[in-house]
Order: C-alpha cells, then sequence, then structure tokens
C-alpha cells in the first residue's frame, strides 16, 4: 500500500513518521515543492540572524529518510484524480497512491496595496526558504525597511533586519500589538521593549501604497494615517491562509472552505484523502469549524492524520490552547483562553515593578482558572493545563504559582514581590 | 551570511572555519608543539629542534623572559627550573584568557544567572587552586599542587611514584576526592559540577572558547566514535595507575617497573600533550571547544558514568519543542538535543556536562536542567492531601 503526503512541512512529516511507527510495510512518499529535506519554518528567523545555517534547521540526519523508508520528491502538484487515485506533478509525473494526506500548508496573505504591480523588488514575506534567500539577498542594499504586521511574524522579521543595522518601522493596524494574543498591558510591555531595542513601531495605522524607484526598487510606503515611510524594503506580515489554491482546479477536488474541509478524523470529502496541519478547516463532532496556524497543532493533526491513514481511527481533539515564544527578549507563555473572551472577563494581573514581568490569571463564571499569560519568565504549560482542567480556583492557583515555574537554577522569580490588581481583560481596572 | 562590515566578516570567518580560523589554529597549535616539546632549545640537533628552537626563540623567549622575572619572584635560589618558569607562564596566560572570556560571559548572559553563578565557579577556581595556590605552595618550598585537578584527569595524582613527594595530607585528600567526592557529587548534581563548575579544561572551554562552541560534531557517527574514544582512554587511565601500584609493590628491578616508566611517558606525550593540550586547545577555531573533553578526558568518561545513575538530567517540556535545532547547534559535547526535545523526553546523556547552554538558547524555554529524580515533585501536606492539591 502506497500512502502519498503532499508537503514535508511539520505536519506533513508528523503524518509520515506516525503511519510509519504503525506500520512498517506501508510504502511512504512525501512530496514537496519547497525543499529536498524537512526544515523547521519556525527556525526562519535563527539563520536570518546568522546564528543557524540552512543545514542547521533540517530536524532529522539525513540518512533518517532511508532509514525511516521515506520516500522524498521534488515536485508541486497540478492534478489530482481521486478515481484514478493519481496525483499528477508540475514535472509530468504521475504518481498512484492508496492513501493521500494534503498537507500543503499556508501561506502568506497579501495587503491590497496601491502601486505593488510597478514593484519588481524589495516587497517580501518571511514565510518560505525563498522568502529568507530574498530577504538575505536584499538587506546588504538596505538602510531603512517598514514591516506591516502585528503577529509573531512582523517582529521576528523586524528583529532580524534590526539586528543587521536596518532602521525598521513596524507598522501595526491595531491600536496595540498582537491583539488577539495579548491584553492592553501585555502589548505596552512588548511595544516598550522593541521601542527600547531600537525598532519603531507605529500602532493604530495601515500602510495603502508603495512606490518604486526607476530600478522597480521599493523607495516608499505610505499609510492611511498620512504618513510617508522611505524603505528599501518592505515586509508584508500580516498572517497565513490555507495554500488550497492548486486544489481548485484539479480534476476531483475534495470539498474546500476557507481550508481543505475535513471531518474530526481528519478525513476530506474524498475517499481515502486525509487533510492536515495549516491547510485544513477542522469541523469537529460538536459542529465547530476552524483553522490552526500554529506549529504544536499542525504536528497534532500530522500524528492523527498519519494514524488515520495507515488504518488508525483516531479523533482529533483539539487540546486546551497553549503557545509559547521569545518578543524580542521577553519569554512569553500562554495557556488556555485568552481570545474570544468577551473583555469583561475578571482577570488577575500581576505585575512586576518597573520590569517586564507579568502573569495573568483568567477567571471563568465560578472563579474558575480558565487561562494564563505570563510574560518575562518561563511556565511549565502542562501544570497550569492541568489546573485549568481541573478547573482550580483562581485563587488557589494564585496561592500556587510558584509550583508552576520553570526558571533557570538560581533564578527564582519572586512571586510574592508583585504588584496583583483585578482587571477585566480588555479596557480600565475596576478594583484592586 | 549577510554580514556587511568588516568586523562582522571577520568575526563570522573565525568562527566558522574560515581562513582566520585556520591561521589561529595553526597558530595555537605551534604553541603547544613549542610548550610540550621545545625544552632544549640550547642545541638544536636535528631538523625538527631547529624548527622548535626557532618557534621558541620567536614566540616565546621575549613572553618568557619577561614572566620568569616576575613569575619565579626573580630568585633563581628559590630553586624554579628553567621548566618551571614556562609552566607558570603558560598558566599565566590560560588564566588570563579565562578572565577575558569570562568578562564576556558576565555580559553576554547577564540576565541568566545560571551562567554567572557558573562562570564565576570557574573563575575563582582557575584563579586560586588552579594558578595562585600552586605557585604560593612552590614559593613556600611544598610541593606545586593543584587542589581542583583530580584523578585520572591528573594521572600522577594516585601514582605510587609521586606520594613520597606530595606527602601523606595530599595524597589522602587525592584518595579522598578522586574516588570518594567525585562520584559522590556526581550522583547528587551530575557530571557538570566537575566539568561546568571546577574543572579548568572546561573552564577555558566555557570562557575563551565560547565563541566555537558552536562547531561540536553532531550527528550519530561523532557519538559512536566518542563512546569507544572516551572509554579507551579510561580503560588505558585505569590500568596505567594499575601498573604504577604493580611496579611500586613489587621489588625493584622487575619487568613491571620498566613498563611503568614506559607508559607514564607515554601517556604523558600521548594523552596530557597531545590529546589535552595540543588536540583539546589548538583544535578550538576548527572543530569546537570540547574535543578533549568529549572523546578523550578520562575525569569526564568516569563523571558521565556516575551521571547516568545519579539525579540530574535535563527535562523536557512536553509538545513545546518547534524543532528549531538552536539547542543542538550550541551544544558544545555534539548532543543533538532537539531529538530528544522534539520527541517529548527527558534525557541524560553521559557526555552532557551541564553547561546550561541548550536552555539558554532555546527560544520557547523548552529545557530545563534539573537535579531530581520525579516530574513535578510534590510536597506532601496535610494541607495538600486535604484539598487534593498533592495530586
Amino acid at each position: 500500500m502506497h500512502l502519498l503526503i503532499i508537503g514535508n512541512g511539520v505536519a506533513g512529516v508528523t503524518a509520515a513518521m506516525t503511519a510509519r511507527k504503525r506500520d512498517v510495510s506501508l510504502e511512504i512518499t512525501l512530496v514537496s515543492d519547497e525543499s529536498d529535506y524537512f526544515f523547521s519554518r519556525t527556525a526562519l528567523m535563527y539563520a536570518f540572524l546568522d546564528r543557524l545555517s540552512r543545514r542547521d534547521l533540517e530536524p532529522y540526519e539525513r540518512k533518517v529518510w532511508d532509514r525511516q523508508g521515506i520516500r522524498r520528491v521534488r515536485g508541486r502538484v497540478v492534478d489530482l484524480d481521486a478515481e484514478g487515485r493519481t496525483v499528477t506533478l508540475d514535472g509530468g509525473a504521475t504518481l498512484a497512491w492508496d492513501r493521500l494526506i494534503l498537507a500543503t500548508g499556508a501561506g502568506p496573505r497579501m495587503l491590497p496595496l496601491e502601486g505593488l504591480d510597478e514593484i519588481r523588488e524589495g516587497v517580501v514575506h518571511f514565510v518560505t526558504l525563498a522568502d529568507l534567500d530574498r530577504c538575505e539577498a536584499l538587506t546588504p542594499s538596505t538602510q531603512r525597511a517598514v514591516v506591516v504586521g502585528g503577529g509573531l511574524i512582523g517582529i521576528e522579521l523586524a528583529e532580524c533586519l534590526h539586528h543587521h543595522g536596518v532602521a525598521v518601522t513596524l507598522v501595526l493596524r491595531d491600536d496595540r500589538y498582537w491583539p488577539t494574543a495579548l491584553p492592553a498591558e501585555e502589548s505596552a510591555m512588548v511595544v516598550a521593549r522593541m521601542r527600547e531595542h531600537g525598532i519603531e513601531v507605529i500602532a493604530g495605522d495601515t500602510a495603502f501604497a508603495v512606490a518604486a524607484d526607476e530600478a522597480g526598487r521599493v523607495r516608499e510606503v505610505r499609510t492611511h494615517g498620512g504618513r510617508v515611510l522611505p524603505c528599501e524594503m518592505l515586509g508584508v506580515c500580516i498572517g497565513v491562509e490555507p495554500r488550497i489554491e492548486a486544489l481548485r482546479t484539479v480534476r476531483t477536488a475534495p470539498a474546500l472552505g476557507r481550508g481543505v474541509l475535513v471531518d474530526d478524523h481528519l478525513r476530506t470529502s474524498l475517499p481515502d484523502v486525509y487533510a492536515c496541519g495549516d491547510c485544513a478547516e477542522v469541523e469537529s463532532a460538536e459542529g465547530e469549524r476552524f483553522i490552526e496556524t500554529i506549529w504544536y497543532s499542525a504536528r497534532a493533526q500530522g500524528e492523527v492524520a498519519g494514524e488515520n491513514a495507515a488504518g488508525g481511527t483516531r479523533a482529533y481533539r483539539r487540546p486546551i490552547f497553549y503557545n509559547s515564544a521569545m518578543l524580542i527578549d521577553i519569554p512569553y507563555t500562554t495557556v488556555g483562553r485568552s481570545a474570544d473572551l468577551p473583555p469583561e472577563t475578571p482577570t488577575l494581573l500581576r505585575r512586576a515593578p518597573g520590569r517586564p514581568l507579568s502573569q495573568r490569571l483568567l477567571e471563568g463564571p465560578g472563579g474558575e482558572l480558565i487561562g494564563f499569560i505570563g510574560l518575562g519568565s518561563d511556565w511549565d504549560h502542562e501544570l497550569l493545563e492541568r489546573w485549568i482542567r481541573e478547573q482550580r480556583p483562581v485563587a488557589w492557583v494564585r496561592d500556587h504559582l510558584h509550583r508552576a515555574r520553570y526558571d533557570v537554577e538560581f533564578r527564582n522569580v519572586r512571586l510574592d514581590r508583585m504588584d496583583e490588581v483585578r482587571v477585566p481583560l480588555h479596557g480600565g481596572e475596576v478594583s484592586t | 551570511m549577510i554580514r556587511q562590515t568588516i568586523g562582522g566578516r571577520l568575526a563570522h570567518d573565525i568562527r566558522n572555519r574560515g581562513l582566520t580560523a585556520w591561521l589561529l589554529f595553526g597558530l595555537l597549535s605551534g604553541f603547544y608543539v613549542v610548550l610540550y616539546f621545545g625544552v632544549d632549545y640550547g642545541h638544536p640537533q636535528t631538523g625538527v629542534e631547529r624548527a622548535q628552537a626557532w618557534l621558541y626563540g620567536t614566540f616565546t623567549v621575549h613572553l618568557d623572559a619577561f614572566g620568569a622575572q616576575w613569575l619565579s619572584f626573580g630568585s633563581a635560589e628559590s630553586g624554579l627550573s628553567y621548566a618551571g618558569n614556562r609552566w607558570t607562564l603558560y598558566a599565566l596566560l590560560y588564566t588570563l584568557a579565562m578572565l577575558v572570556g569570562g568578562a564576556w560571559m558576565f555580559h553576554r548572559y547577564r540576565h541568566n544567572p545560571y551562567q554567572m553563578v557558573r562562570t564565576f565557579s570557574v573563575l575563582f577556581l582557575q584563579v586560586s587552586f588552579a594558578f595562585s595556590v600552586p605557585i604560593l605552595l612552590k614559593f613556600f618550598g611544598h610541593p606545586e599542587y593543584y587542589f581542583s585537578y583530580l584523578w585520572p584527569l591528573k594521572i600522577e595524582y594516585l601514582d605510587p611514584a609521586h606520594f613520597e613527594y606530595f606527602g601523606e595530607i595530599l595524597v589522602l585528600y587525592a584518595f579522598f576526592a578522586s574516588l570518594v567526592l567525585t562520584p559522590l557529587l556526581g550522583l547528587l548534581w551530575g557530571k557538570r559540577w566537575y566539568c561546568s563548575w571546577v574543572c579548568g579544561c572546561g573552564g577555558l572551554a566555557n570562557t575563551a572558547g565560547e565563541p566555537w562552541r558552536h562547531l561540536s560534531q553532531k550527528g550519530s557517527t561523532a557519538w559512536r566514535f566518542e563512546k569507544f574514544a572516551v572509554h579507551g582512554v579510561l580503560l588505558i587511565a585505569v590500568a596505567s595507575t594499575a601498573l604504577w601500584f604493580a611496579s611500586a609493590l613489587l621489588p625493584e628491578g622487575s619487568a613491571v617497573g620498566g613498563w611503568a616508566e614506559g607508559t607514564r611517558r607515554w601517556y604523558g606525550l600521548v594523552v596530557v600533550a597531545g590529546l589535552s593540550g595540543a588536540v583539546g586547545t589548538g583544535l578550538y577555531p576548527i572543530g569546537g571547544t570540547r574535543i578533549w573533553c568529549r572523546y578523550f578526558c578520562p575525569m569526564a568518561a568516569i563523571l558521565g558514568l556516575v551521571q547516568k545513575a545519579g539525579r540530574f538530567r535535563i527535562r523536557v517540556k512536553r509538545n513545546m519543542c518547534i524543532s528549531c535545532g538552536l539547542c543542538s547547534k550550541y551544544c558544545e559535547m555534539g548532543i543533538d538535543v532537539r531529538a530528544y526535545a522534539q520527541a517529548n523526553r527527558d534525557f541524560v546523556r553521559a557526555s552532557c556536562v551541564g553547561c546550561g547552554l541548550c536552555a539558554e538558547v532555546c527560544p520557547r524555554g523548552v529545557l530545563r536542567l534539573e537535579n531530581v529524580r520525579r516530574r513535578d515533585p510534590q510536597e506532601l501536606t496535610l494541607d495538600s492531601l486535604a484539598d487534593g492539591s498533592w495530586r
């Protein structure tokens, strides 16, 4: 039996490894239009910072693929025939399959910009290996850069450019940084750190036009707020969307929404065809529809799709959300819910005076912990997850918070010396 | 590689096996050849000796003349041999290199208390027990003794031929420190108590050698070689020591005495001068900093075995790794840390010296050095039993 996987990102590769673990006799092929070997997309910024080589981005030694019996093929899918059970690649090659997993990932979203047609050079994203090559090639000839986007990739690209001596302006559409993940107080800490670091931050504005010089290189960016920002590089980091364009025109397309529609077993509308990772739009048994575009979900979905394609019957359960990041040099950990909550959701905000160090405990209707946002120190997300699952009262969690610390030895963040306020998630202080 | 300034390019070049890195390698290796083998430069006979004399004359005589004056306290009467001066000068250069690298470490990792404490510890022990104390001991007519170096790293400390010279207190110390303290602390805190907190070899690697730590060989082939090599040297060290004890116990004039003498000479030449000095330090700019520690140090081999049985481990947060590879890249022992992190496995590797840089560079706070056997240790109190929080 042949398992064909389209996409060698973390979802596709995890699917391949999981399927191999379940079935040693399975023939497995990984197709990629981007790279010969699986690489860590989340590490692109460290390559740009010159801290990792391209080869360092590969999570597995190259001999692993032969040993695991996973064949790698370069190519872009141009056709899918679910009845004949074949896939055609852009080179003309046709691959037969018995089970197919679509893990095509997500691509950068583009900002509608006036004057974009005249630009031949200087507008970049920061999602693919090709983007990294472009950014590196452009950096030496760039003095000033504008980065549009108030999420993780935006801050990463800004930090990298700044590291290479480029004067960077980060333009945020909203009035603060990363509003879907961070409440105003935490956002302000991160923005303050960016500014201290030397990155200029403009909030509440959007770019609407670009202009090119004679050579077609970006010369300036104009914003709705009336700003004219001279620059030689414009980074557009306003999020990603499922890469499913190619699937819209194939002979037998699976049902598509914003992504490839799958049920809770990650099955598409086509028999024996699965989808996982950033390209999948999951419809859970409860009728909830969601696209998760983070590394951890892609891996978790890859495990389920790989297992099911190899004969398993696992359902994908959306885990308690968690994420982490390094925002310039501020560690960030979140567990549980923080997005999509009513602004009046009560929270307990604990801050260290004068330092970018805080914890916020989000409270459910019964006073139980439903979410956690920590900045400035490391946290054991597993223990916090357990407390959320067990619906521990916020007051109890507050008193036992030290148990979830994950600090380096000799640093014991003094949790008893923090200012505490009870505030709603979004909006002014209610009581202290 | 997109560094634009000349300084940036040079820094990249010397840190990434460029031309300047090879030049530095040549310089360091030449220095070690001269240091260990360039003794009798007064009457060069062979071509090699003449080359050594030239090297020695060009690079070290002036330094040595300068060093000899104030390191030997200017007294020929204190009984200092010429070689003694040379080693004191070497110790001075070594200590200075560590202090400069240490200052850089303090600056670079000022936000990380583990790195600060660890760096302070190696610097303090280098300046005191590995530099000042031996000089003072010698000055006051006592045997020159390095309390921070233990058998089998300093293999002659358990060689019966030297017992009379060291005296019973130092010999007792050597036995106690090597055979009791080493395994005991290793069980409690892992190998790092010695390799990252005390040892001068590790101290140089983790200070002056820091810019080259990422050059260590990763991959399973290097790992296989490491296991073979490091335990091989340990066997040789133990066998040599056994031979020396045998020759001390057996009546004089037996064949064992000759073999013992031979092993002393060869161990000194190959392991001490060759592997720990010329190869171990000379290769910094090409092969990374801990080549001696990882592949050859018999002390590290013992501590590694102890570590596997002890409490130290690196804890991995479940499902938090993004496989970026910074931990593997900056592991000076060539451990593929990422392989464990992305597989959600806490781990103990014999070679891990507990420098803590993997945890420091991790952008997602996945890794943590710990000295506990159990995960999430809970204090069992009546309160925690009552409210169920012990669970």
